[in-house]
């Protein structure tokens, strides 16, 4: 039993009540409840505010990017729940190469059989990584899961009826994207920039069994990751309201304006990787350059994942990560084009 | 954050996405084939919270020594009070389907490029969806709509003047809504006030349709009359 580590977060383990007699301070349930009573008590004003149009529309998307991820993320958390308590360490290290180059090779083709968005990639990774998955192939997972499944490929074949090519051009620019940010962490990467709590192993608790850790593990995931999608979700539906969309207009003309303009934009909207293709299709103004790069840098990096990625990962990860990234998206969307296009098209 | 709490609110989020399928509020939201998914997942988040609840009460109640003590304050992250505000935004704002406002923000959806279409169905005035409308206005070489009334349904939206039977075409959730617009054209439009439901039947301008243009083909109105939000307000 001495392998399995129960995934149970040391700080997550319960409170213990306190005692009698020992100064009492006001405790985060009661400001919970203090906060659900004060909304309550002024929801007209409340929804007196919210009759601002923009802040209606923004609010509308919130909610809209909120609930269309939960399903995800939870599914996201179950699987890493059961890496964490199922998965021992040994089984990962004979699933993957010895060889951390060839392990990120894997890690990112492995990325085609977790059909989600990028919400359930981010806990899914970090839990590989502390079960002693190399980190450079976590993040090759982590960046090929949502942009190389089998949903977003047969999404993109029906948003492109007249472009099939743009299938081959997204899996090829996604993957060369995930495999090389893989290769740059285990050739610069640093174990410090990724924060310690995020890796640190768990300590084997007596009596546990391992389907109370799954769902402790899957618990944990789920109140952390969701409390910085939810901030990626604010983030996202301001963006949304507030970027003018006009910006596209005319950009057809300048390709080098139309491949950064679109890049910049995937990772303002943070769309779902199963709806960009929808999107980017209905622009039909742009050569498919620009779109395939839209499609490639949204399911790597957009504002949504970048919060989840600094709460998950810490700050200090994120800084280097997302930037790099980007750049790393680009330079792979134009590259896929030019290849698989002959040409800008 | 103390570990109560946060199952509490685990409770209230996975009950606030329960309540949005069962009240029908979800297709606002998202598709509404995403209802059985959302009822999944809020249920299971219930269920992991309630596991967790338990288990501290049983704790509690043995004093189990495996729990050690020193983490009071371990998290430092005020992250998980984030998800308070989708709680509150579900039971108490419950932001309404996108409407006029999307309208004005968003660039119109380009109709997809059709090369056939099949006859209309028969009938007097043909019931349409916005997006066939569009599409058949701007790519239906047999112009079969030029001899046919046409009945819509959207919600009224003015924009420059003009005033326009507008809905929002969905692909996963409101985040990617993107508009379609029929101009319509008549002597009394007035009345109408932006984000009212309308049914609309009246006759395509032939030649109206620009697909270069603003995408929006004109319509001569018939008769309107105002319907309330239809269950599924967008298309998709």
């Amino acid at each position: 039993m001495s392998e399995v580590k129960t995934a149970v977060d040391s700080g997550e383990l319960a409170q213990p009540v306190h005692p009698p007699g020992r100064s009492r301070k006001v405790t985060s349930l009661e400001v919970l409840c203090g906060v659900l009573l004060i909304a309550a008590l002024f929801q007209n004003q409340l929804g007196a505010l919210f009759d601002l149009p923009a802040l209606r529309t923004g609010s509308t998307v919130f909610v809209a990017i909120c609930v269309q991820a939960m399903p995800f993320l939870v599914l996201g958390v179950l699987i890493s729940g059961v890496i964490a308590a199922f998965v021992p360490a040994s089984a990962l290290r004979r699933m993957l190469p010895r060889r951390e180059t060839a392990a990120v090779g894997v890690a990112g083709v492995a990325g085609v059989a977790l059909p989600g968005c990028e919400c359930a990639s981010v806990p899914v990774a970090r839990r590989l990584m502390q079960q002693g998955v190399a980190p450079a192939a976590a993040i090759a997972f982590l960046l090929a899961a949502p942009a190389v499944n089998p949903v977003v490929l047969v999404a993109t074949v029906v948003a492109f009826p007249a472009a099939p090519e743009m299938v081959p051009a997204r899996f090829a620019g996604s993957l060369a994207t995930a495999v090389l940010m893989g290769w740059l962490w285990a050739r610069f990467g640093r174990a410090e920039w990724i924060v310690e709590r995020a890796l640190r192993a768990l300590p084997v608790r007596d009596g546990g069994s391992r389907w109370a850790a799954f769902a402790e593990t899957a618990r944990t995931d789920l109140i952390q990751s969701g409390g910085f999608l939810v901030l990626g979700g604010i983030t996202a539906a301001a963006l949304n309201v507030l970027v003018p969309s006009g910006w596209l207009v005319g950009l057809g003309a300048n390709l080098v304006l139309g491949v950064l303009v679109m890049a910049l934009l995937a990772v303002v909207l943070a769309l779902c990787s199963e709806a960009d293709a929808f999107v980017v299709a209905s622009l039909s103004a742009l050569p498919l350059l620009p779109r395939l790069v839209f499609l490639v840098v949204g399911p790597a990096v957009d504002v949504k994942l970048i919060a989840m990625q600094a709460g998950t990962f810490g700050r200090a990860f994120a800084l280097r990560f997302a930037p790099a990234t980007f750049a790393v998206a680009v330079v792979c969307a134009v590259a896929a084009g030019l290849l698989v296009f002959g040409g800008v098209r | 954050m103390r570990r109560e709490t946060q199952n509490v609110l685990l409770v209230l989020l996975g009950g606030a996405l329960c309540k949005l399928v069962l009240s029908g509020a979800h297709p606002r939201y998202v598709k509404p084939s995403m209802g059985p998914w959302l009822l999944t997942a809020g249920a299971l988040m219930v269920l992991l919270a309630t596991i967790a609840i338990i288990r501290d009460i049983r704790v509690a109640r043995h004093g189990n020594p495996a729990v050690p003590d020193d983490h009071d304050h371990h998290h430092g992250s005020g992250s998980p009070w984030l998800l308070v505000l989708p709680v509150l935004a579900v039971f108490l704002v419950a932001p309404p389907a996108l409407g006029a406002d999307s309208v004005q923000r968003a660039q119109p959806r380009e109709p997809v490029r059709t090369a056939s279409f099949g006859p209309l169905p028969p009938g007097d005035i043909v019931p349409m969806t916005l997006s066939d409308f569009v599409t058949r206005s701007a790519y239906d070489g047999s112009n079969a709509l030029h001899s046919r009334a046409v009945r819509l349904t959207g919600f009224v939206a003015r924009q420059s003047g003009q005033t326009y039977l507008a809905r929002l075409v969905i692909t996963c959730c409101a985040a990617d809504a993107m508009p379609l617009k029929v101009r319509l054209i008549s002597d009394d439009l007035r009345g109408l006030r932006p984000d009212d439901w309308i049914e609309v039947t009246g006759r395509l301008v032939p030649g109206s349709a620009d697909p270069a243009g603003d995408l929006a083909p004109d319509l001569r109105v018939g008769t309107i009359r105002g319907t309330g939000v239809p269950g599924d307000p967008y298309e998709h």
